[in-house]
């Protein structure tokens, strides 16, 4: 990996070169808030972003996404990956986005993920402000992030660019970067080390501690319906989730009786009719009827179910879910320190 | 193909607005969709009647007794019936009326005694007959319509959601009202819709109804909290379109 520098007037002129030949995807403002949008010009970029509404995932794999096409017997892929690059991903993203390549990749491969996955380019970059509900620095701690191509990290006057893969040295090449100074090496190992200690919430127990623990309260059902007392089943953690990868797959008939295509849309376990199936002959049976049972499944799928499958948490701390609960109810460092403290 | 499927429109208490997104589906998708049905009743657009339908498309709510007649009879004529916009799946807007006695006076004036007026509670058309799908929203979502008859058509198992707006509203990445230091009743509401509300600045009013299980004490707790609602109005929020859910509830 090499480090190098480019001046703030050189990035801009380099992103503005980028947006011209490829697909950007990055940062925007939304009213108060911010999210990953196409990048239509470097003057809309906000690297300076706390936290985006969805999580950047939704460039690989979008809310709703066309799985195939069909027409009578004859079946066609709607795969259309072309090549992007998702720029300006923060570290807890990068983490959220490895655990799906590897989900994603275990016993029956997602072919629709691992195809635009291939064709995306991940330029992180630092946090440069922190998000009110983070706690990124505190859960799964033994994970690193991985799977980026690169990292820029504001310094004064520019950023500092570790090139990570082939892929970033050849966008190097695309502008004018300079080798980093020892100094701005250490300006930007500073920077990323003192958002560390910035969150404002913090989990207080290890990642072992908590699986071994939250599991262990499975079968306390007054606990879970105290937790979910208030919750309105409405999905908002999962959908703003980073490492959700649930989704419902429907089809879609055209008027004609015999041409459609099959989608697959974003779907959340806190969602009544998630756990809903067919018992055939128009009955049905929901098998997480009972709303705690389901906020108790969301606890136990980040916490501890998956935790061998990925070495760690499905949970990277970036807080999106406690900041979009409405009754405030949703997050994992609360939910979480008081199971550890009961 | 065979027979076409024949489709029957009716109307009661609203505004006709439901039947009017009917014929403002557009050419392609109205003449894709008259391949595979043929309108025998529809008051709007032609003045044949039929003795018998395999749809009937019902708008409006029942707020008259007069009206129970007309309705058996569109059930017994009918081999599915489908109720189309709030005010056929749940009173809709007519409902307001429903907590209040002065509304002839207040809407009228001097002609509020007008024979017509005479009514009832406002209440869904499932009051009075078997309602086989229920087709929410107001005015009710065109391409909605257009799926549940082609899935009819075609014999699949039409689906209307059973979440709430917020699942549209963060596909969508809409900032939450609540964020904005605005109220919503998203949370409790039928999603399906696409949330067009909040994403340009109104709160969800519920148009399509309730989910199956409306967390509404958890709804009144945020109003009054975060939206900073006297428990009173917190507690009749719900009223523009869902005042009977509200009544159901308590």
């Amino acid at each position: 990996m090499k480090s190098h520098f480019i001046s703030d007037s050189d990035f801009s002129k380099f992103v503005e070169s980028l947006i011209r030949s490829v697909r950007v995807v990055a940062p925007v403002a939304k009213k108060t808030k911010f999210s990953f949008e196409t990048l239509e010009s470097v003057s809309d970029l906000r690297l300076d972003y706390d936290v985006t509404i969805l999580p950047p995932k939704k460039a690989i794999m979008p809310v709703k996404q066309e799985l195939v096409r069909f027409n009578g017997n004859s079946i066609e892929s709607a795969i259309s990956a072309q090549d992007q690059v998702l720029l300006g991903v923060h570290f807890y993203d990068v983490k959220a986005i490895d655990m799906l390549d590897e989900l994603f990749s275990q016993g029956h491969k997602d072919y629709n993920w691992l195809a635009y996955r291939q064709h995306t380019t991940i330029i992180a970059s630092n946090v440069q402000k922190v998000s009110n509900r983070a706690f990124f620095a505190s859960v799964g701690q033994g994970v690193q992030a991985k799977g980026h191509d690169g990292f820029l990290t504001k310094v004064s006057g520019g950023y500092v660019f570790d090139a990570i893969s082939p892929k970033a040295e050849a966008l190097v090449k695309q502008g004018t970067f300079k080798d980093a100074s020892p100094a701005q090496v250490t300006e930007a190992k500073v920077a990323n080390e003192k958002v560390l200690k910035e969150c404002p919430e913090t989990l207080k127990h290890s990642t072992e501690a908590v699986q071994k623990k939250v599991r262990e309260a499975f079968k306390k059902e007054e606990l879970w319906k105290q937790f979910s007392d208030q919750c309105f089943s409405c999905g908002s953690c999962n959908i703003v989730c980073p490492t959700c990868y649930c989704f419902d797959v429907q089809d879609e008939w055209n008027l004609d009786g015999t041409s459609g295509k099959r989608c697959r849309t974003w779907d959340g376990c806190m969602l009544g009719e998630f756990a809903q199936v067919s018992l055939g002959g128009g009955h049905t049976e929901n098998f997480r009827e009972e709303r705690h049972t389901r906020f108790r499944h969301r606890m136990m799928r980040k916490a501890t179910y998956l935790n061998d499958k990925l070495n760690g948490p499905a949970c990277v701390g970036c807080g999106r879910c406690s900041s979009s609960c409405v009754p405030d109810i949703a997050d994992p460092v609360k939910i979480i320190n008081k199971i550890m403290e009961a | 193909m065979s027979k076409k499927v024949t489709v029957a429109s009716f109307d009661f208490t609203s505004c006709e607005g439901c039947q009017i997104e009917l014929t403002n589906m557009g050419e392609h998708v109205f003449m894709g969709l008259l391949n595979h049905i043929e309108f025998v009743e529809f008051r709007e657009a032609m003045s044949e009647k039929a003795d018998a339908y395999d749809i009937a498309l019902v708008e409006g709510s029942y707020s008259r007794e007069i009206d129970r007649e007309r309705l058996l009879e569109i059930r017994r004529k009918a081999k599915i019936v489908i109720a189309m916009g709030a005010c056929a799946t749940c009173g809709g807007i007519n409902a307001l009326k429903n907590h209040q006695n002065d509304w002839a006076e207040n809407v009228y004036g001097d002609k509020a005694s007008m024979p017509h007026l005479a009514s009832a509670k406002a209440l869904p058309i499932s009051a009075v007959i078997k309602v086989d799908y229920e087709l929410p929203g107001c005015p009710m979502n065109k391409e909605e319509l257009v799926k549940v008859v082609n899935d009819l058509v075609h014999g699949k198992a039409p689906l209307i959601p059973d979440h709430p707006v917020c699942v549209e509203c963060k596909a969508r990445e809409t900032v939450c009202r609540f964020e904005l230091g605005d109220h919503c009743m998203g949370m409790v509401s039928r999603a399906g819709c696409g949330a067009p509300c909040p994403a340009h600045g109104i709160p969800c009013e519920g148009c399509r109804g309730f989910v199956s299980h409306p967390n509404y004490a958890a709804l009144e707790k945020v109003l009054v909290e975060k939206a900073g609602f006297s428990r009173e109005r917190a507690a009749n929020k719900a009223q523009m379109f869902t005042s009977n859910y509200l009544e159901k509830l308590r």
